[in-house]
């Protein structure tokens, strides 16, 4: 679908509310921020500035709601707190402590888990696919997973929106519902070209996208540079993250942003069993936000940390989780990397390392034991996770080195596989605590049979296209990649945390908008789904006030 | 661009690479100031050590020198990069729940090596070990892990993780070790412009192997070589003993 701009600015206008002299940031705009006191009673306080806060602020704040976003992280300026490198990008990371356990550990920190303003989409490759139909019912189509309260198209036109908000690049879509997207694809570097080359071959469809990073200017931000550190954080303004496609417009329509806040408790009335507002801790200093309504968008590991630290004498399990439903169904992507050696040189750190992708076996085949299915993509590791995919292999000292001086002869190529959602992969309270004295999260990951087969076709298929190719040898690393779940959308209490509105059971103004929500999680890239989801929650929140709903009416609809 | 005297152009860790003449700090000009900060920071000499004790110097120095094989000089400052990181506190945040943070757990598994070499060699410590036998204490430990068993009561796997990611990321993180892999580093706000097979920029070099062609499975297979001077012999002792 091609983008009408003039539409585009009419609900967001952050990409023409950024510098256009070369600078990344409008200090002017964010100096002139509305601000409230803690004693003001918002409409809505959001807690986290990430894919789902960071849309639910801005969507909230233009239709006139008093909304403070705050954020544990800091307010970024791309100019002067990110750098090219990547050992360096450390500090865009959420580095707080967290336990990680169970018979298949997942590592967090750099591998999944944001933090400021933007979230984790600061350092997301910057892919961005739709989920496909199937996904919404997995659990009455083969008996996995679980079926959404809500379905494909129910979430079709905000996928549409946030698309061209973004935007997003990419070649038409022939799978899922198939689709256009607003901007042409870009370039392909050395490693899209071993894809494309590889896929042919071997007679697997592959396309270049989806992408959100726009083909050309978009407002403000200019032409992607190429540089290949879109995973340090873009220094560019091109690959899009909410600090700079919807924060710009949350600020211009009066909400207050407010970094460097961690928030300890969601504070609700055991009388009258709504949410108050939320404590925060700020340089030290504890405070107490005030707010008619409470959105929690913590992602997958921090947003049950908070509802279960937010237990109270009504909710002694926390909130939320009155059938012990929170940090359950947790799930990451099982995400095998293969890296193949060519005699020419590919130089994969070249180009963004988003470029091409297949999702030709996305769906269940029926002809196969295991259901569901995975996604190719290319990635580019730099040269400290490259080195993380070499000594994968067993090598050290001198053999290590010398793969690693072989480093411009490799392309590499990404699964994610669709783990599917187990109640015991979740998030508890460890006794360990952290600075504040909270309890930290610890995080427990097992992986299911049908997890293993996944991992072991998908690993096949990449070593397939790499050989295709013309790999003279090809190593493979097993990683995960992204969180999703853990908060999950449900019909009845029992069955999750929040309702297909987005509220959680049990407490009537308090939401969970971000990827927690998530029941299931596809073989796609969340970030964009996130980002629907939150559109389409602040629509009906909207709606709903405009109706003149009391928030009791408006749980019975 | 800074003042480097002539020296100083092109250095690889030991002198190794394969990219002649390539060196990233050519491009410094063409850095934005913040990156160009970080990375010239890790030329500056060293501080003293502010985390490891200096027994665990003894264990940690020479484990760090094995494992990405940097036998002599110049040196990438691993030991002291990773210092600077564990005093800080800079973890990855997470992890393994059957063991503590990162900075205990490089305390501990640094004494419980010393001790494992204490018990196979007549009470001589690590640091007092010939570095054949210090790689075959290492390689043990890496097998524990292949074969998913405990050192110690941890799991060998996560120990062994444990010691090369922070092992990597310090050396991968060295400009010297960029001249040695042809990775050109920071590339705000150049950017690039000839992406694509075979293709390169005015200040990429081409590989050496260009011009000198050396199949890279013979290549890796004296690496191997190399590397099992320093281990296998040893290791087959161990084995016999």
């Amino acid at each position: 679908m091609r983008s009408n701009y003039r539409d585009i600015r009419a609900r967001n206008d952050s990409a023409w509310l950024i510098p256009n002299d070369g600078t990344r940031t409008d200090h002017r705009l964010r100096a002139d921020m509305r601000r409230y006191g803690d004693e003001d009673e918002v409409d809505i306080v959001v807690v986290g500035a990430g894919a789902g806060g960071g849309v639910l602020t801005q969507r909230l704040a233009r239709a006139g709601w008093r909304v403070v976003c705050l954020d544990a992280g800091p307010f970024w300026d791309p100019d002067t707190d990110w750098v090219s490198d990547e050992r360096a990008a450390h500090t865009l990371y959420w580095t707080d402590p967290r336990q990680i356990g169970g018979t298949d550990p997942v590592p967090l920190g750099s591998n999944n888990s944001g933090r400021g303003v933007g979230g984790s989409m600061i350092h997301y490759a910057g892919y961005t696919p739709r989920f496909h139909p199937s996904d919404f019912h997995t659990f009455s189509a083969d008996g996995v997973g679980a079926d959404w309260p809500i379905d494909y198209w129910d979430l079709k036109p905000f996928y549409e929106a946030i698309e061209q908000e973004l935007p997003v690049a990419g070649q038409d879509w022939p799978w899922g519902d198939p689709h256009a997207y607003p901007h042409h694809p870009h370039p392909v570097g050395g490693n899209g070209q071993i894809f494309l080359r590889g896929a042919r071959a071997a007679g697997i469809d592959a396309r270049v996208g989806p992408v959100a990073i726009p083909n050309g200017r978009f407002g403000n931000r200019p032409h992607c540079i190429y540089r290949g550190f879109c995973l340090q954080g873009c220094k560019v303004n091109a690959k899009a993250s909410p600090l700079i496609t919807h924060i710009p417009d949350a600020l211009a329509s009066g909400a207050e942003i407010r970094p460097d806040c961690m928030v300890t408790r969601v504070v609700v009335d055991d009388r009258t069993g709504a949410a108050t507002g939320v404590n925060y801790v700020r340089a030290g200093r504890e405070h107490h936000q005030r707010a008619r309504a409470v959105a929690v968008a913590g992602y997958s590991i921090e947003t049950p940390r908070l509802l279960l630290l937010s237990a109270t004498g009504r909710h002694p399990q926390g909130l939320g989780n009155d059938h012990d439903q929170v940090g359950r169904y947790l799930m990451v992507q099982g995400a095998p990397q293969t890296a193949g050696r060519f005699s020419e040189e590919i130089r994969m750190y070249k180009a963004p390392p988003p470029e091409v992708s297949s999702e030709q076996f996305y769906e269940t085949d029926p002809s196969k034991p295991y259901k569901r299915g995975w996604a190719i993509q290319t990635v580019s590791p730099l040269p400290i996770t490259w080195a993380e995919h070499v000594t994968a292999q067993g090598h050290w000292g001198a053999p290590l080195r010398e793969y690693l001086r072989d480093y411009v002869h490799w392309a590499t190529l990404g699964a994610l596989c669709e783990y599917l959602p187990q109640p015991d992969n979740r998030v508890t309270l460890a006794d360990e605590k952290d600075r504040h004295g909270l309890p930290v999260a610890h995080f427990a990951y097992s992986q299911c049979d049908n997890d293993k087969q996944l991992t072991r076709a998908a690993t096949a298929s990449l070593e397939t296209i790499l050989r295709a190719a013309g790999a003279s040898e090809v190593i493979t690393i097993d990683r995960y990649a992204h969180l999703v779940g853990g908060a999950r959308i449900a019909t009845h209490a029992e069955d999750g945390v929040v309702d297909g509105n987005h509220r959680v059971f049990g407490t009537p103004n308090l939401y969970v908008v971000d990827g927690s929500v998530l029941p299931t999680q596809g073989s796609a890239n969340p970030a964009l789904t996130i980002m629907a989801l939150a559109a389409r929650a602040a629509a009906r929140l909207i709606a709903a006030a405009r109706g003149g709903l009391a928030e009791a009416q408006l749980a019975s609809r | 661009m800074p003042y480097r005297c002539r020296s100083q152009h092109a250095v690889t860790p030991q002198g190794r690479g394969r990219y002649p003449g390539f060196d990233v700090l050519d491009n410094v000009h063409a850095w934005d100031d913040v990156t160009a900060g970080v990375v010239l920071a890790r030329l500056a000499l060293p501080g003293g050590l502010a985390f490891f004790t200096s027994a665990e110097v003894g264990v940690a120095a020479p484990l760090l020198d094995l494992l990405l094989a940097q036998d002599g000089d110049p040196r990438v400052p691993v030991l002291a990069l990773i210092d600077a990181r564990l005093a800080a506190g800079e973890t990855d945040g997470w992890h393994y729940d059957e063991m503590p943070e990162d900075a205990q757990a490089w305390r501990d598994t640094l004494r419980l090596l010393d001790e494992d070499a204490r018990a196979r060699h007549s009470g001589r410590g690590f640091a007092e070990l010939t570095s054949g036998k210090q790689a075959a204490l290492i390689q043990a430990v890496q097998d524990a892990g292949t074969d998913g068993q405990e050192w110690h009561g941890w799991s060998a796997e996560h120990v062994w993780s444990l010691w090369t990611r922070y092992a990597c990321t310090a050396f991968y993180s060295h400009p010297w070790a960029w001249n040695e892999i042809g990775f050109p580093g920071p590339a705000y706000p150049r950017g690039y412009l000839n992406a694509g097979l075979d293709s390169r920029e005015h200040w990429e070099v081409a590989d050496h192997d260009d011009e000198d062609p050396i199949p890279f499975a013979d290549r890796v297979e004296t690496a191997r070589h190399e590397h099992a001077d320093v281990v296998g012999e040893e290791r087959a002792q161990e084995r016999g003993l």
